[in-house]
């Protein structure tokens, strides 16, 4: 769809300008230049976090003008920066320490003093956080993409004032313009986050000591996965979660169960139904009072740190949307229509700030489709097949719809079930925790929701999504063959159990 | 699938159709409608009232100009005379940038592009240095 690029509102102001005839005794003073004027782009996108730089980075390879206007600093946004890469970093190292310490001598490794170097810990998670975002900027510049550092906020519904990192001011002029500044962490009401006794995922990256005790508020994936971090450092960590079962929605509720039994196994205590009614930070200790969800005998909960991981809400404070008479919904999101429109057609939201999953594979999804939405007049999300990992071990993923979801549609379905115990990969790793479970329509057996709890079923999802947005039946999975011995084998088996018989097991 | 296709020609009573099917090379339809939808995620399902139908959400610039006013109407249909701002479209007045040599003043545009008068407290915080900002 080219039109929307054609004529652009400020050239046509400018060019007016132009046609005035100015008095002439200003004339000379026309020589001087205040540098702040901007060519005219293409596309000027806000935030270079996720959505932002994958859209950047594609309008780019479409040979579109493009600017991205980051203020971090840094490229790849809450991510890449404090997100999901340092914390799989903290993940991975935190679980082969974990592993050395109570999971080698039955494997016939004998280890001596094995010892935590935290620093050295984060430094090595700064490393691969570091090599990344320097990686995006490389593909920017290999993609013609302007990087610019500062603040953006609407002038105009075409002109974007920034702030520069360095110093000054800079009006950025757009025939498009893509909203994606992202979220930030919702805050606790009456907790006030000072990321050291009281901190987000942000601060949960970037602890200088191992706490004695930690108290998570939140049993989603976030809670879930920094909670696992300290409390393989070494943490007593509790987990207050005010719904009944953990993991936050869509993880079904028999995976969420076997991931409870092997949280707790691991030492990580849980509060479930449990609501935290206020906080004390005044004294050595953090207080947290804490009672049933439902109204109950009240409890004290003391911690050294307290996480609070309640979720993420929309960040779009400073945009100046009040300029161009933008407003976003009840919960803070920006609202759009299917193109990824807002009421002003050139300006487009992408990620975090507007609906659909916070995640940062929906967002690089989203920054592909919005680009070919402009450029080509057609893009594509599928927005019923977009999985979800929480990386503790074993991990859990899962993608389409959970049990409860489909049992509530009415649908007729087969559910097939195939457990790692029994696949011959996972019990040479001595790693045979979890289980392939996927959902099938009872009478046209095509797969509806797939869910996993087992080691790597964050890689193993791929299948499954793949399985959903082909529209693939259980027999279609069933039917193809999958290299032996591997962990896959058990989602063919899964598969196999949906429409007939499992054969090992 | 290669497994339904074998099992097809073995038994042509007993076949199963696969779900998979391949559609072949994914091409852009050449009509789209782009009239505003609602998001697949949205909670609600529906875009609020007025969503689309504004004057600032024409679908393209020439479309907005069709409605917009500015110092009376903006639109080629409205006022043909050459002499009124905006009775040309802008792609007819041609680029942008500004000719070799030829500048534009920042007096010349609207207040909100010019240099922000100084004030007092400004002018004092340079005079000394900046020692007076800790008043």
């Amino acid at each position: 769809m080219l039109r929307s690029l054609q004529l652009p509102r400020a050239a046509t102001a400018r060019s007016a300008f132009k046609q005035s005839s100015l008095p002439s005794v200003i004339a000379p003073r026309l020589r001087r230049s205040y540098a702040t004027e901007s060519e005219e782009k293409d596309l000027v996108i806000i935030g270079g976090g996720v959505a932002g730089y994958v859209a950047a980075i594609k309008a780019g390879q479409e040979g579109l003008k493009v600017t991205c206007i980051e203020k971090r600093g840094t490229l790849g946004g809450t991510c890449l920066n404090v997100g999901c890469i340092p914390s799989k970093a903290l993940l991975n190292n935190s679980h082969l320490y974990h592993q050395i310490l109570h999971d080698t001598k039955n494997r016939g490794i004998e280890v001596g003093d094995v010892k935590i170097n935290l620093e050295q810990l984060m430094k090595s998670k700064d490393t691969a956080v570091s090599g990344l975002t320097k990686g995006v900027e490389f593909l920017f510049k290999k993609n013609n993409v302007e990087y610019i550092k500062g603040t953006a906020s609407f002038a105009g519904e075409h002109e974007i004032t920034v702030n520069l990192t360095e110093g000054g001011e800079k009006t950025v002029v757009g025939k498009n313009i893509i909203i994606a500044t992202g979220s930030e962490a919702t805050p606790f009401p009456g907790l006030e986050i000072d990321e050291k006794r009281i901190i987000t995922s942000t601060g949960a990256i970037a602890l200088t000591k191992v706490p004695e005790s930690m108290v998570v508020i939140g049993g989603g994936i976030i809670g879930l996965e920094m909670g696992s971090v300290w409390s393989r450092l070494g943490s007593k960590v509790t987990v207050v979660e005010f719904l009944g079962q953990i993991g936050g929605p869509g993880m079904d509720a028999e995976v969420a169960k076997a991931a409870q039994k092997v949280l707790k196994k691991q030492g990580i205590d849980f509060k479930l139904s449990t609501k935290v009614m206020g906080g004390d930070a005044s004294g050595e200790k953090v207080k947290l009072q804490v009672e049933a969800a439902k109204g109950g005998k009240e409890e004290t909960l003391d911690a050294d740190v307290v996480l609070v991981a309640i979720g993420r809400r929309p960040y779009t404070a400073g945009l100046g949307l009040e300029n161009i008479g933008l407003e976003t919904d009840d919960k803070g999101r920006l609202v759009i229509d299917s193109e990824y429109r807002t009421k002003i057609p050139h300006i487009r939201v992408i990620g975090d700030c507007t609906f659909g999953p916070m995640l940062a594979h929906k967002a690089e999804e989203e920054g592909v489709a919005v680009v070919e939405y402009i450029k080509k007049g057609y893009g594509h999300v599928n927005y019923g097949a977009i999985p979800s990992v929480m990386y503790t071990h074993p991990e859990v993923a899962w993608v389409g719809q959970n049990e409860q979801e489909v049992k509530a549609s009415g649908v007729k379905y087969k559910v097939g079930n195939f457990p790692f115990t029994a696949n011959s990969r996972a019990k040479t790793n001595l790693d045979t925790e979890g289980f392939v479970k996927i959902i099938a329509d009872a009478e046209t057996d095509r797969i509806l929701g797939v869910h996993i709890i087992g080691a790597s079923a964050g890689e193993l999802i791929a299948e499954g999504t793949l399985a959903i947005e082909y529209g693939a039946s259980s027999e279609d999975v069933g039917r193809t063959s999958h290299a032996h011995p591997t962990l896959s084998e058990a989602f063919k088996e899964a598969a196999m159990a949906t429409y007939g018989k499992a054969i090992h097991f | 699938m290669f497994a339904t296709k074998a099992l097809r020609q073995a038994s042509a009573g007993a076949e199963r159709a696969p779900m998979i099917k391949f559609l072949g090379k994914r091409t852009i339809p050449s009509s789209i409608d782009h009239a505003p939808h609602a998001h697949p995620a949205s909670p609600t399902h529906k875009l609020p009232e007025g969503f689309g139908s504004s004057s600032s959400s024409s679908t393209s610039f020439s479309s907005y100009r069709q409605t917009a006013q500015q110092h009376g109407p903006l639109g080629n249909s409205a006022g043909k005379s050459s002499g009124i701002l905006g009775a040309q479209s802008g792609h007819s007045l041609g680029p942008v940038t500004p000719a070799k040599g030829e500048y534009f003043d920042r007096s010349e545009l609207p207040e909100r592009f010019r240099r922000v008068p100084m004030s007092a407290w400004e002018m004092e915080v340079i005079d000394s240095g900046g020692a007076s900002l800790s008043d």
